[in-house]
């Protein structure tokens, strides 16, 4: 068996924070936009679609943690390393750190591109990513009970936005869901595959499971983050599908943004523009996360110090927002980005249980033999 | 204490930073709070601008400004050439469209509308009979600001139901729908004010017939439920006993104010395809001319048939015209969407099944009550 990761009190958490952890690594950028992406395929089903994939993150949470459950206290590099070996095992480590920093990167670059399109044009994305970039870096030096905290804070202080829905609903009309089902179910289907970028994040859970103090309930917290995840996207698909028509909502880029837009108060004038720029709270806790993720790979691979290895990242983060500038380029890293990540999120982590299983089943056997013999 | 002050000093250059976005100050902007669209004599587009220049000093002043280009922003940078203040959309209310624009389509003007993040989604929209330059440009006795007087005119009816709302989300909505066209208000200028004065039919993006105003309270019903709204008709002599009239006349006018409305469409052929549509109505009688008794109920009862009759009568007369356009404004084509499966309707399948289209109207209408004073 692996080593497993030895931690002091101070520096775990408790259980229930998972649920924080989870369901804020989960909502990010996706959310602003990801109604059209699945109503291309499933059309005015895309709500089953969702459901769908809700489901499987249940699911692939499962295997998750029976997995993890198998080791005790360590992480998926420590358990890729002790199933394929040093080779594979940190071939395998180094991809995933590559999947971390893509993730980091594309949600990075996706709220830039937000933040330009909606209120700021003309401002530079160097400057906003350098922004960006420093609040993150200060998060992460703070370690991890700070990325934490700092996932609480950002649910409940964006609690607020959801029961803004209601203000869309006005325009809603209940009809555009029906035919319930008209949709073969391969296109349901794909468009719950669709759903990967937004829905990811949850993998997240990896990596933090050593440092769960109370390990054996950490079931709940993580399904019930899940839970709230799907009723969350669940809510917003079913108000967008209703409160836009089928062309619309094709053409619409952010719809959720867009479904905010028309919302005024005496006060503020249009609504959106404070969500756009609230929104920064709530992709903090996804940005950390990969951060943190692709910090705990590195510490394996290489000896490196916490500082010098954020520096670095931010470093190659912040070019990559440089070079990458345009809206096709964007959306074909997410389209890319989203397809590479359903195997590493949805696939990989059953397999990976499978032959876990299996690997434990073999050499208990040996043990067994060789106590006998 | 060395180290944490470094990185204060490098946080609070970036607040500083910070101040380098563009800034909109209010007294060097000019807000725009309508546009008119037309078609123009050489270029594509002419639009009329409506720019209010906050002047901290004096007065504000009211600019209304024709240009005339490919694009609606090449109309808007040929109108900052002849301003002294940048020009903003961020406050626009109402965009109008001449006559001529809306007959050739829309299409262009809801996607860039919709396109551009500073224009909010609940501006209003209505089409101009005629040209819309010639409204805006009117120098009219009494109203200062052209702008804020529509976008007030055309809320203050839109609140009370007197008038169909059409706001760019609804219209983009409609247009970018199956099964349902859009529609909008009509405005025009009378004499020294400006009037709604019907509303306007489109297939598509194109519009293709009028309603007169009076109509507009039917499409209303039919479109949506209604809340509060006041309606005056005329029924006919052969409608009513005339045992429930105090003095005999040949028509008899009725006001009513509709507390509340609802609509239900139920497909009850997929073939051909027909509709029942029931509609309820409760209201409060306002008027009667010349009276009749409310305080028997059998001369109420008398009344609210005679009510319903004639609101069959109009409400089938408006769809019918509507169906001579193939204009689905009510959104039939919606409920057959919805109702059958693996339609695959587009537009103009559902344009060429409107016409034949079969519909039931049934109105059931009560009087809760009338005032205060029999």
């Amino acid at each position: 068996m692996a080593k497993p990761i030895q931690l002091s009190p101070k520096e775990m958490i408790n259980a229930y924070l998972l649920f924080f952890v989870v369901h804020g690594a989960q909502i990010g950028v996706g959310i602003q936009g990801f109604q059209r992406i699945i109503y291309q395929d499933a059309r005015h089903d895309a709500w089953i679609s969702v459901l769908l994939a809700g489901i499987a993150t249940h699911i692939v949470t499962f295997c998750m943690i029976k997995t993890l459950e198998i080791y005790g206290s360590n992480d998926l590099y420590g358990i890729q390393i002790n199933i394929f070996g040093k080779w594979i095992g940190n071939f395998l480590n180094a991809m995933y750190i590559l999947y971390c920093f893509v993730a980091f990167f594309s949600v990075l670059r996706n709220y830039i591109e937000v933040i330009q399109a909606w209120i700021f044009p003309s401002i530079g994305t160097w400057f906003l990513s350098a922004t960006l970039l420093i609040i993150i870096i200060y998060a992460f030096t703070g370690g991890l009970r700070v990325i934490v905290g700092v996932s609480f804070f950002s649910i409940i202080l964006s609690l607020w936005i959801f029961p803004m829905l209601a203000f869309p609903m006005k325009y809603s009309t209940a009809a555009s869901l029906l035919p319930i089902l008209e949709n073969d179910f391969r296109s349901i289907l794909k468009g719950a595959h669709s759903m990967t970028f937004t829905i990811i994040g949850f993998e997240i859970l990896n990596i933090i499971y050593p440092f769960v103090k109370d390990k054996k309930n950490v079931r709940k917290p993580v399904h019930l983050a899940l839970l709230a995840t799907t009723f969350i996207y669940l809510s917003v698909m079913m108000v967008s599908i209703t409160y836009y028509s089928e062309g619309k909502l094709l053409k619409t880029i952010w719809a959720t943004l867009t479904l905010f837009s028309f919302i005024s108060f005496p006060f503020m004038e249009r609504f959106e523009f404070v969500a756009v720029c609230f929104w920064m709270l709530i992709i903090l806790p996804n940005l950390c996360f990969y951060l943190w993720a692709a910090y705990r790979g590195a510490i394996r691979l290489v000896n490196i110090s916490g500082t010098t290895f954020v520096w670095l990242f931010s470093f190659f983060a912040f070019i990559g927002t440089i070079l990458i500038q345009t809206r096709t380029q964007i959306n074909t890293i997410n389209t890319v980005f989203g397809q590479v990540a359903f195997y590493v999120v949805f696939v990989y982590p059953i397999l990976l249980w499978l032959i876990a299983q299996l690997k434990k089943n073999f050499t208990a056997k040996k043990v067994k033999n060789n106590e006998q013999a | 204490m060395n180290k944490l002050r470094g990185k204060s000093i490098v946080l609070l250059s970036f607040v500083f930073l910070y101040g380098c976005a563009q800034t909109n100050i209010l007294d060097k902007v000019g807000l725009t709070t309508l546009v008119g669209y037309d078609i123009g004599a050489e270029e594509k587009i002419a639009t009329t601008a409506v720019i209010r220049e906050v002047n901290p000093e004096f007065q504000s002043n009211v600019e209304v400004l024709t240009t005339e280009n490919d694009t609606s922003k090449g109309n808007r940078m040929d109108a900052n050439r002849k301003l002294s203040k940048k020009i903003m959309v961020g406050q626009m209310r109402v965009i109008l469209f001449g006559e001529d624009v809306a007959k050739d389509n829309l299409r262009y003007y809801i996607d860039t509308n919709l396109e551009n993040a500073s224009v909010s989604n609940g501006i209003y929209m209505a089409v101009v009979e005629g040209k819309a330059a010639p409204l805006l440009k009117y120098e009219y006795q009494n109203i200062e600001d052209i702008g804020q007087h529509i976008f007030r005119l055309i809320e203050q009816n839109v609140k009370q139901e007197y008038m169909i709302s059409a706001t760019l989300h609804q219209i983009a909505h409609d247009y970018y729908s199956i099964g349902k066209d859009l529609a909008m208000p009509i405005i025009k200028r009378d004499d020294e004010l400006v009037e709604l004065s019907g509303v306007a039919l489109f297939k598509g993006g194109k519009m293709v017939s009028t309603l007169p105003a009076k109509d507009s309270f039917y499409v209303k019903i039919v479109r949506d439920t209604f809340k509060v709204g006041l309606y005056e008709t005329v029924l006919e002599k052969e409608d009513i006993p005339s045992k429930f009239l105090q003095k005999p006349a040949n028509k008899i006018t009725v006001a009513f104010d509709a507390i509340h409305s609802n609509r239900e469409m139920e497909l009850v052929d997929i073939a051909t395809p027909e509709f029942d549509l029931n509609i309820k109505i409760k209201s409060r009688v306002l008027e009667v001319f010349p009276d009749i008794n409310q305080g028997d109920p059998k001369s109420v009862a008398g009344l609210e048939k005679a009510i319903e009759k004639n609101l069959t009568k109009e409400i089938s007369r408006v769809i019918a015209h509507s169906q001579e356009v193939e204009s689905d404004i009510f959104g039939f084509g919606e409920k057959y969407r919805s109702t059958v499966r693996h339609s695959k309707l587009t537009k103009d399948k559902w344009h060429e099944m409107y016409k034949n289209m079969k519909v039931n109207v049934n109105v059931d209408f009560v009087i809760l009550r009338d005032g205060v004073f029999e």
